[in-house]
């Protein structure tokens, strides 16, 4: 699927076909994206963990719902935790990987850097006084992990699959799979195929850029140019919003064969 | 509680308004006015007092949702299904017909889901 295209398919699917089995290889292809995925300092900030909802017992399953994720649980036939690692706060980290960009010339004298900045200062100066935060860390490490999570999406809608982020019940994921304490949860990334019209009878509505974003200074927005906003349609990024009647139909269709609250 | 008065409640009212159910066909509208109907009886509440009874007033004087109270009625629609004699996909359907009432009176509340 063209890049553009993929952006603009991606949904919060939340109607899977339970039991059609999602291929390993496919998570493994959302993985590797969210292992390129942009982070600072080159550091290895997120863990990731795969889990086939039918390689759990019932009572697990079980366990993992809360009010608003429980019918996901049962439709979904993989769940990815994504944390936030807050063992990469370690400045030997950055020290070592900063100097490993150095020596592959992805941080430049051109820019500032050299192995003497890195060997000499930046640890003391920026890395180990950032690092003794803890606000900072945990601020750091789930904006990292969230860049990786949105690659993983992104890959998983080009696979030919739907996901949506969630939230479980935690303390019980603590308690089954005894990820350690300086792992932050951050997403359950529930994956399969959609049930649904993986483009969900249409875009969610979205305002205009114009509101969120400025040119220059805050008293200017940026303004569209209507000629890139229809390339930008053909080229699949923006597309047609929900059609609210058609699409109340399918969800109306999609309880009545999941046998879920209408 | 007649099937009249049951039908006339507010929360009722609300619930096949919001959820368009009035153009059913009449044996699905009776059979979800009788399974409400059975569970209130089972639980000891008419349906408006069932809704209101799920949520709170915050210090800020908003509502909100009691996540006690809410996983206490979830419990109670398992159990009154169960007791019903429901199994299977019926088992699912019945109790998501019940919280079907719940979540449109502003209670969020998931069941599970039927995969046959």
């Amino acid at each position: 699927m063209e890049f553009k295209q993929v952006l603009g398919n991606r949904r919060s699917i939340r109607y899977f076909e339970p039991d059609k089995p999602v291929e390993k290889e496919k998570i493994q292809a959302m993985l590797e994206a969210a292992n390129r995925a942009s982070r600072s300092g080159n550091i290895d900030y997120w863990k990731a963990l795969v889990v086939y909802r039918d390689d759990l017992d019932a009572e697990t399953l079980d366990a993992l719902r809360v009010p608003t994720t429980t019918a996901d649980l049962d439709l979904a036939p993989v769940q990815i935790y994504f944390f936030a690692d807050c063992s990469y706060a370690d400045p030997a980290n950055f020290r070592k990987n900063l100097k490993e960009l150095v020596t592959l010339g992805a941080l430049n004298p051109s820019h500032g850097w050299s192995d003497a900045y890195v060997d000499e200062n930046v640890v003391g100066q920026i890395i180990t006084p950032m690092l003794s935060d803890p606000a900072v860390v945990g601020w750091m490490g789930t904006i990292e992990t969230g860049l990786a999570i949105a690659s993983a999406m992104l890959t998983c809608v080009d696979e030919g699959l739907g996901c949506c982020l969630h939230a479980v019940n935690m303390e019980t994921a603590k308690q089954v799979f005894k990820y350690p304490d300086h792992w932050i949860p951050c997403w359950t990334l529930l994956v399969g195929y959609p049930a649904e019209d993986p483009q969900t009878g249409g875009q969610r509505p979205r305002r205009s850029i114009s509101t969120m974003a400025y040119m220059n200074n805050l008293d200017t927005p940026f303004e569209e140019d209507p000629a890139v906003t229809e390339k930008l349609k053909s080229a699949g990024l923006i597309q047609n919003e929900i059609d609210a009647d058609k699409r109340a139909a399918e969800v109306r269709q999609l309880a009545r064969r999941f046998g879920l609250p209408e | 509680m007649t099937p009249e008065e049951l039908a006339a409640a507010p929360s009722v009212v609300r619930w096949f308004d919001s959820a368009r159910l009035h153009s059913d066909p009449e044996e699905e509208k009776q059979l979800r006015l009788g399974l409400l109907g059975g569970f209130c009886d089972h639980y000891g509440q008419s349906p408006d007092e069932l809704a209101a009874g799920l949520t709170r007033t915050t210090k800020a004087g908003e509502s909100a949702i009691s996540a006690k109270r809410r996983a206490a009625v979830d419990a109670a629609i398992d159990e009154f299904v169960e007791k019903s004699g429901f199994t299977g996909r019926d088992a699912v359907v019945n109790g998501n017909i019940i919280r079907s009432f719940l979540v449109h009176n502003g209670i969020f509340i998931q069941g599970r889901a039927w995969r046959g």
